[in-house]
């Protein structure tokens, strides 16, 4: 090893002063240069001119790698042994050899710089002097490394900094896409794609499954094969039965892929959550325009059904007739009507049809067509109501079906000929205010065509005397605590009570009872009641 | 979805057309930079990449495009990116490669913006 030099800073800097005009450029690019082997080329240029025809070799090791590497070669040969003395981290210094004297020094990043002088040794060896030279030029080689890892480091800083504005932007980008309602494409395939680029993944994969069954599969390259690495990271949703999973592998760098950072699962949670959103805002979406198509046909249903409805009932000689129809819904199952007849007779009909809404209006509508048409005809009531059955049985559904109560009355003697098909009874208040039931018939229409006759009562009503037709809807309106009002009143009771007044009074009062009964509880089912008074 | 990367090239007046199809991520940045390479050491210093069929690039990819551009700017040449998907321009834009770089419609109006 060559001894450790006393001279001064300023005697070296003297001499070098008078150094050639290269050298000095050299020194001077020194510090700007971008890259390692830029440095050393600037280096090696700057000093050749100080020992012409000497060869030059320039070597770097990085702290733990394995051997050095040459960034400058001179050429000749035995490259490789001409650092062994450095082996050791900690080992530095210089070395002679015949025609090499050879230096290894310390850098500020843990890492060593070789530098070999490959000329024979001048008369008298180098001095302290020389020696001195080189340590102050490997110290300005050094100071030029900093540098350069600096601005590379600064350099480093920028574009994470920039690519982490790209991941944020990304995402919002992404957010929107998604969202975007008439997007074509699958939303978890964007996504896949926008988290494996912005994560720098190698690949990526999202698997749509439902019940255990995959639906769809997606990779990122598009027809990538999709090996299973240690290096990945997943996220997954569920929404509707359906799971979304995404899966990144391979995190890539320069120097080979590794695992993923903590933001890239955090990159990737986002996104996932983006989808989510968005497939679940395209659902609701969806109903909402579905609801807004059904309530469309409900007010199309609702603006039939009220023409079927009588606005205002016929005024028959001699009778006070009243009717009311309040549905829960838009569209009810209830139905009533009072319709003249060629003879002179009159049909009162209440029914009610089990549900709301489209079904139930189709069924009412139906019911009301073919008991129009059939009432044209000359027949026992008993014969047009099983007629009646066997047409509703063909036009409804197994789970609907209707009770219905029918009379005929001969207004001019107060005859009625009546069937009650499965409905609750209707009331004949005499004058002296006992009650009659009417309950006789048979099965409810459209249950069965089981060619079961229906059997007709004949009751009168005589001058003074009401009758009182009505569906569930009165009797088993609910009141918040789901208690029924036939719990508490007593219908036939009600109906006693209120014997006197007009059809409309009477209506008006049976309302407001259940009103007041019901409170502010939602109306659980359609109301519908007839009443019809022979005047003394 | 996008490819697995290819490229192709061509020398059209002593400037190079680089045309990428794919993922422009690490395999495709080394792909650009060693056909970049290759022509810069025959003092080729004008380049133009044509992105049309790339979609999506990473941040590995990016960072051989700038190191392209930084060798290109210190000999005084320059890159001139076309057919860029918006969300690609909007890539490159925001990671600072247009600092240096140029942008064109297509092939045709980089080769105008050398001359």
């Amino acid at each position: 090893m060559a001894g450790t030099s006393q001279i001064s800073r300023e005697a070296l800097l003297d001499r070098l002063s008078v150094q050639s005009a290269a050298v000095q450029e050299s020194l001077r690019k020194l510090p700007k240069t971008p890259t390692l082997k830029d440095l050393a080329g600037q280096f090696a240029a700057g000093f050749r001119p100080l020992f012409p025809g000497a060869g030059v070799d320039i070597a770097h090791r990085l702290s733990g790698a394995p051997t050095w590497e040459f960034i400058v070669k001179s050429g000749a040969p035995d490259a490789e042994r001409r650092f062994s003395f450095g082996e050791t981290e900690a080992s530095h210094g210089s070395h002679e050899t015949p025609g090499c004297l050879a230096f290894v020094h310390p850098l500020s990043d843990g890492s060593r710089v070789g530098l070999a002088l490959l000329m024979n040794a001048p008369a008298g060896g180098y001095t302290e002097f020389d020696l001195a030279s080189f340590r102050l030029f490997l110290h300005l080689y050094d100071q030029a490394y900093q540098e350069m890892l600096s601005r590379k480091n600064e350099k480093g800083l920028v574009f994470s900094m920039n690519h982490r504005i790209l991941q944020l932007n990304s995402l919002i980008d992404t957010g929107i896409e998604v969202a975007s309602l008439d997007f074509g494409d699958s939303p978890h395939k964007l996504a896949l794609v926008r988290a494996a680029s912005l994560a720098n993944a190698s690949r990526g994969i999202v698997r749509l499954t439902s019940g255990g069954e995959v639906r769809e599969t997606h990779t990122f390259p598009e027809g990538a094969a999709v090996t299973v690495s240690a290096n990945r990271i997943t996220s997954s949703f569920s929404f509707s039965g359906d799971t979304y999973a995404f899966e990144l592998f391979d995190k890539e760098s320069r120097s080979g892929p590794g695992p993923f950072e903590e933001t890239d699962q955090l990159l990737l949670d986002a996104l996932a959550r983006q989808v989510h959103a968005a497939i679940e805002n395209r659902h609701l979406h969806q109903q909402a325009l579905q609801n807004e198509l059904l309530e469309q046909e409900m007010n199309v249903a609702a603006a039939i059904q009220k023409k079927i409805i009588p606005v205002s009932l016929p005024k028959i000689a001699g009778y006070d007739i009243a009717g009311v129809n309040i549905p829960s819904k838009s569209i009810g199952g209830d139905y009533y009507d009072c319709i003249p007849l060629r003879d002179g007779r009159y049909a009162l009909v209440v029914a009610d049809v089990t549900g709301k809404g489209i079904p139930a209006a189709l069924l009412v509508s139906s019911l009301h067509a073919y008991l129009s048409a059939y009432l044209e005809g000359e027949q026992l009531l008993a014969d047009l109501v099983s007629r009646l059955n066997k047409v509703l049985f063909r036009a409804s559904t197994p789970d609907k079906f209707v009770t219905a109560f029918i009379a005929l009355l001969d207004p001019a003697t107060g005859e009625l000929e009546c069937v009650n098909a499965g409905h609750n009874p209707s009331y004949v208040l005499a004058t002296d205010r006992t009650i009659r039931e009417l309950r006789f018939g048979g099965l409810p229409l459209a249950s069965f065509d089981l060619d079961i006759p229906y059997t007709s009562e004949q009751a009168r009503l005589a001058k003074g005397e009401r009758l009182f037709l009505y569906t569930d809807g009165v009797t088993e309106a609910e009141n918040e605590r789901h208690k029924l009002y036939e719990e508490e009143v007593s219908i036939t009771e009600f109906l006693a009570k209120h014997a006197t007044g007009t059809g409309e009074e009477f209506i008006a009062r049976l309302i407001a009872d259940v009103r007041r009964f019901t409170g502010s509880a939602p109306q659980s089912d359609d109301i519908t009641a007839l009443y019809l008074h022979r005047l003394p | 979805m996008e490819q697995s990367f290819s490229l192709t090239s061509e020398l059209r007046q002593n400037r190079l057309v680089i045309v990428t199809s794919g993922y422009i991520n690490n395999i495709g940045g080394e792909a650009i930079a060693k056909e970049f390479d290759k022509h810069f050491a025959n003092n080729v210093k004008e380049i133009v990449i044509n992105l049309e069929q790339s979609k999506v690039v990473n941040s590995i990819g990016m960072s051989f495009l700038l190191e392209i551009i930084e060798q290109l700017h210190d000999v005084q040449g320059k890159v001139v990116f076309t057919n860029m998907d918006p969300a690609v321009e909007k890539m490159l834009t925001i990671m600072g490669l247009f600092e240096f770089a140029g942008k064109a419609a297509n092939v045709d109006d980089a080769m105008r913006s050398f001359s």
